[in-house]
């Protein structure tokens, strides 16, 4: 049986028009598709509304592009309530705030989430009006894949 | 980081300019105690927008368009609508009119409250960002964010979603909301209303560098009420033209050192778009309660100072929470949510007031509907000159100041503009170099 924490969020962070930063909501507009209980999907464009919808949660999974200088389509998981998220991460999109800001923000608020998890996709390309590439694209299945097992095991149990 | 240039002279440079919406440059070389040179560089290539819409329907400008920019796609939804609207011959009813303004009044609570909050307070209180200020002053960030909150709940209502809004559509809206669904958001824009009272006296209380231009301003003004979605173009030396003799006025030229276009008047003189434009030009069209926080604000009827220009937004927030709650008042959505907008060919213009000022755009259209030509004039690339010159004047008087502490009230200077970085090219890397 499927054991889900009290309260998921999925943040699928990132602009669907800016090549690879649209891997976010590509993510979870998946996971949205499948109509999980007890898990809410959300495509914010900016990583400061995480005050707005993440603060309350028990558990948000954000989903994001990175550039670490790895290989593109490459994955990555990060614990944000155990350390703060390398500068890199969520890079690539004209935010105001990056998402490594926007959590110290809610750490210094005193409202992070009992956990806040990122799984990042390193990315290629963040041209105006691109698709995913294709390693990003292929990338996808196993990024929702793992969204799911962060969820799963954050809540002790299978998703 | 500080190191010697190629030429023997001393050069501080800034890796990013961190709170600007995008990125970018500004290089500022001094030469034997004269500042030389300034040049806001900006580096990311054209987003070539206008380009994407060359062959796309009458009808995809405000969806195509809103993508340009994440803070401010209500601006570019409401230009493009109207420029359509002005091809095509035809005028929407006054309930859409409210409703635009409606939407247009979430988008400058929330694009304001985050650069008054998140991005600019820093500055004057000390600190070199948000985090840094809100381990400080927790109750001050919370407020911010509970006015951006109420910004981004009109948007969901009115728009579809908090950002890039799917409500949209060229002659009004795909659906209208309800006045229940209306009536849902008055708890939280009048506390909304109250934090953004509170902000024009947090910020009278800042110190601001004697520092004030003899800028010429540019704004909208409507035949009643302050501009946000209507209006003529009014100037502070007596100009009045509509949208539809913007470029009449207004011209664009490529510099060498960036790739936004730089907007200049017609007989070549910067000027200025914006908070401080607008309320310049139109201090008599602000609400009671909107003149009273100017009055706490310590502004008066006319704002020269950049710096202030917090001030000017915490005004202008309460402008947009008391007028919000006046549309939602009388909001009624009996009619049709919107006009038909057969296509004929032709072109036509829409002006706006975004957040950061006058947002331009011009289409023209075949006889079916489709693009031939669309122009879009975004208000940083229309302040580029007009930061250039601020940083020329700031910096000449300033010259004696430590390099660290100069480049820090440069970036302060710069974002008193709160550049779009990335709609100006449809990105801040500040180098300052003496000799």
């Amino acid at each position: 049986m499927t054991t889900w924490a009290e309260t998921v969020v999925v943040f699928g962070l990132g602009n669907a028009d800016r090549g690879d930063d649209g891997v976010g909501p590509e993510v979870a507009g998946r996971l949205a598709g499948r109509d999980l209980p007890g898990v809410r999907v959300v495509s914010p464009a900016e990583p400061v509304d995480l005050l707005d919808d993440g603060a309350t949660a028990d558990l948000v999974v954000v989903v994001d592009s990175v550039r670490s200088g790895r290989q593109p389509g490459s994955l990555m998981v990060r614990d944000a309530n155990r350390e703060p998220l390398p500068e890199w991460t969520g890079s690539g999109g004209t935010h105001a705030l990056g998402l490594d800001a926007a959590v110290e923000l809610l750490r210094a608020l005193g409202r992070m989430p009992r956990q806040l998890v990122l799984v990042g996709v390193e990315a290629a390309t963040f041209d105006a009006g691109a698709p995913l590439s294709p390693p990003v694209r292929d990338a996808v299945p196993a990024a929702v894949g793992l969204v799911l097992a962060v969820a799963g095991s954050m809540a002790g149990g299978e998703p | 980081m500080t190191h010697k240039s190629s030429t023997g002279g001393r050069v501080l440079q800034v890796d990013t300019l961190a709170r600007v919406e995008g990125e970018g440059a500004m290089h500022v070389r001094i030469a034997d105690g004269q500042v030389a040179d300034v040049q806001l560089r900006i580096f990311e290539p054209p987003r070539f927008f206008e380009a994407f819409l060359r062959g796309r329907a009458w009808t995809e400008p405000p969806d195509i368009t809103a993508r340009i920019c994440g803070i401010c796609p209500v601006a570019y939804q409401m230009s493009s609508c109207l420029a359509i609207e002005d091809a095509c011959g035809v005028a929407v009813s006054d309930e859409i009119r409210a409703l635009r303004r409606l939407l247009y009044c979430g988008e400058w609570i929330e694009s304001h409250a985050l650069h008054v909050y998140l991005l600019h307070a820093p500055d004057f209180l000390g600190y070199q960002g948000a985090i840094e200020m809100a381990r400080d002053h927790p109750t001050v960030v919370e407020q911010g964010l509970r006015l951006k909150k109420a910004g981004n709940a009109i948007m969901t209502v009115v728009g579809g979603r908090s950002i890039h809004p799917v409500n949209v559509r060229v002659g009004g809206f795909y659906r209208f909301p309800t006045g229940a669904e209306l009536a849902a958001l008055r708890p939280a824009l009048l506390r909304a209303r109250d934090d953004a009272l509170d902000t024009a006296t947090l910020v009278a209380g800042f110190d601001y560098p004697d520092f004030e231009q003899p800028y010429e301003y540019v704004a909208m003004r409507p035949s009643a009420g302050y501009p946000l979605e209507a209006g003529t173009v009014v100037t502070s030396s007596g100009l009045d033209f509509p949208a539809q003799r913007f470029t009449d006025h207004v011209q664009e030229e490529h510099v060498e050192h960036s790739n936004a276009l730089h907007a200049h008047l017609a007989d070549g003189s910067a000027y200025v778009v914006g908070p401080l434009a607008r309320y310049s030009l139109n201090h008599d069209r602000l609400s009671p309660l909107a003149l009273q926080a100017a009055d706490a604000a310590g502004l008066g009827p006319v704002c020269r100072n950049p710096f202030r220009s917090i001030a000017v937004r915490a005004v202008e927030l309460v402008y947009a929470c008391d007028e919000a709650l006046r549309l939602i008042d009388g909001w009624e959505g009996t009619g049709r949510p919107y006009v038909d907008v057969p296509p004929r060919a032709g072109t036509g213009h829409g002006v706006t007031e975004a957040p950061r000022g006058l947002l331009y755009h011009r289409y023209t259209l075949d006889q079916d509907g489709t693009i031939r030509d669309a122009v879009i004039v975004p208000p940083t690339s229309q302040n580029q000159p007009s930061i250039e010159a601020d940083l020329r004047d700031y910096v000449q008087a300033r010259l004696d100041l430590p390099h660290d502490e100069l480049t820090r009230q440069c970036e302060q200077a710069i974002r008193n503009y709160d550049p779009c970085i990335s709609c100006a090219t449809h990105f801040l890397d500040l180098t300052l170099e003496r000799s």
